[in-house]
């Protein structure tokens, strides 16, 4: 579908600039650089990279690795922006709808500082403000007081239906995963639900997304069946993937082996099979979650090649720098808490 | 009584004669456009002529080197925002479907 008014969809544009962009996330050789450097010599190597300008506008107000993750999450807010500031007609729909992500983010964030007490200043200098709420409305998220005026005031938004429910059951409980949960299935399932269409980029949009949700449930399961915990694993489970039912996953959360054997057999056995190789082989979740991800980075970076014209780039530029904003974290946190270069090096996925 | 017993009629028929006539004119002048000299006497002739068709080709050719470098325009000023290629780069990338519109002037030499 080609649509040619002023407003129309322009992948053309949008996917020339961010491959220019992805061309300049970190590679190898610079979180080689990184992983021997100190935590003030990482926020001076950023000063010379593309996180110039945040670096200095925060660092009068941060030091240390609070700096580097504030200037990492707002220029990756920055760019999340710009995407949208470029696009438009349906590429505009999708994108936008994509970066609900770090409204759910946002949500959740509120959620966890409210719940363990931290103050409004806090909770807002954690919001990553790439999504669709506006810095009024994250105020008032954060100056909230208490959860139930939060879920109050996310009521109207996608959130807002299933919140009530969830809240119910926090207070029951008193654990706050319901809430994250339901904050979670709101976003994926809103995000499925809203693509129409039948042509080529739609149906690999469709394809991504599914790929996404898919990896998440088979993380979730893995957690759950690692665990041991005696939960109900269905709360967990998002709606819209390909790769287990409901019951499916309730079944295999019981046995491991048949999980991953059921990952195996599935269309993704191809692409995941290295990190299901070291799960059973070193029975580590965090090497099989770290596997999982790159796993889903090589995925998208596949399939904006096999279709450029289509968002599947936007997608997998989206994904990437989020992944660079957490390996460098990962970076100084590490650095900060003494971790070796080898430890560190096992935590960054780099494609 | 002028026209006897098919008075009227005959009026009639003599419009309809006439205008069946027109219409033959018409179509002739038609035709004569469609087969140029030819017409009805026969010996027909292709109404477009050869240089004809090569214009047509030619304007074909125009279009769809202009709809590919729609595309193209747009991604080489997305690229020259991002500082990722030069401005001649750009430039030429984008010309570059025209070229097919200089093929396609070949045709008008042969």
């Amino acid at each position: 579908m080609v649509r040619v008014s002023a407003t129309g969809s322009n992948p053309e544009y949008v996917n020339s600039r961010v491959r220019a962009r992805r061309a300049k996330l970190f590679d190898d050789e610079d979180y080689r650089k990184l992983v021997r450097m100190g935590p003030s010599e990482i926020a001076r190597f950023m000063e010379e990279t593309e996180y110039e300008s945040e670096v200095n506008a925060l660092g009068s107000r941060h030091s240390g690795v609070d700096l580097i993750e504030y200037a990492l999450t707002r220029n990756m807010a920055k760019h999340f922006d710009d995407l949208l500031r470029w696009s438009g007609g349906e590429m505009y729909d999708r994108i936008a709808s994509y970066l609900r992500k770090f409204d759910a983010w946002n949500a959740k964030t509120t959620f966890r500082g409210l719940y363990s007490g931290a103050s409004a200043e806090e909770i807002e200098t954690d919001y990553i403000r790439a999504g669709e709420f506006d810095d009024r409305f994250l105020e008032r998220l954060a100056n909230a007081g208490t959860i139930e005026d939060a879920v109050e005031l996310l009521d109207g938004t996608l959130f807002g239906e299933s919140l009530p429910a969830a809240f119910e059951e926090y207070e029951e409980t008193g654990v706050l995963v319901p809430l994250e949960n339901a904050v979670d299935r709101a976003f994926y399932e809103n995000l499925l639900g809203g693509v129409s269409g039948s042509d080529e980029p739609t149906k690999l949009y469709v394809e991504f997304l599914q790929a996404e949700i898919d990896f998440r449930n088979a993380r979730n399961a893995l957690r759950l069946a690692r665990s041991g915990a005696d939960m109900d694993p269905s709360e967990y489970y998002i709606e819209g993937g390909e790769l287990f039912t409901p019951n499916e996953l309730v079944r295999l959360v019981g046995n491991r082996d048949q999980l991953v054997t059921h990952i195996r057999d599935s269309k993704y056995g191809d692409e995941l099979s290295n990190a299901l190789d070291e799960l059973e082989t070193a029975d580590s979740l965090i090497g099989f979650e770290h596997a999982l991800d790159r796993a889903l980075l090589e995925y998208s970076r596949g399939l904006s090649s096999r279709f450029p014209i289509s968002i599947c780039p936007v997608l997998g530029y989206v994904l990437a720098k989020e992944r660079e904003v957490e390996n460098i974290r990962a970076v100084a946190r590490g650095k900060e808490a003494g971790l070796s270069e080898e430890e560190i090096n096992e935590e960054l996925v780099i494609v | 009584m002028k026209y006897g017993l098919f008075g009227r009629n005959y009026e009639v028929y003599a419009n309809m004669i006439e205008n069946s006539l027109d219409v033959a004119l018409a179509a002739e002048q038609f035709s004569n456009i469609i087969l140029q000299e030819g017409g009805l006497q026969g010996n027909a002739e292709p109404g477009i002529t050869t240089d004809g068709a090569t214009a047509i080709g030619i304007g074909l050719a125009a279009i769809g080197a202009g709809y590919a470098e729609r595309g193209i325009g747009a991604a080489a000023v997305g690229a020259l925002a991002e500082d990722s290629i030069s401005t001649g780069i750009g430039i030429v990338m984008t010309v570059l479907p025209e070229t097919l519109v200089i093929f396609a002037l070949v045709a008008l030499f042969v």
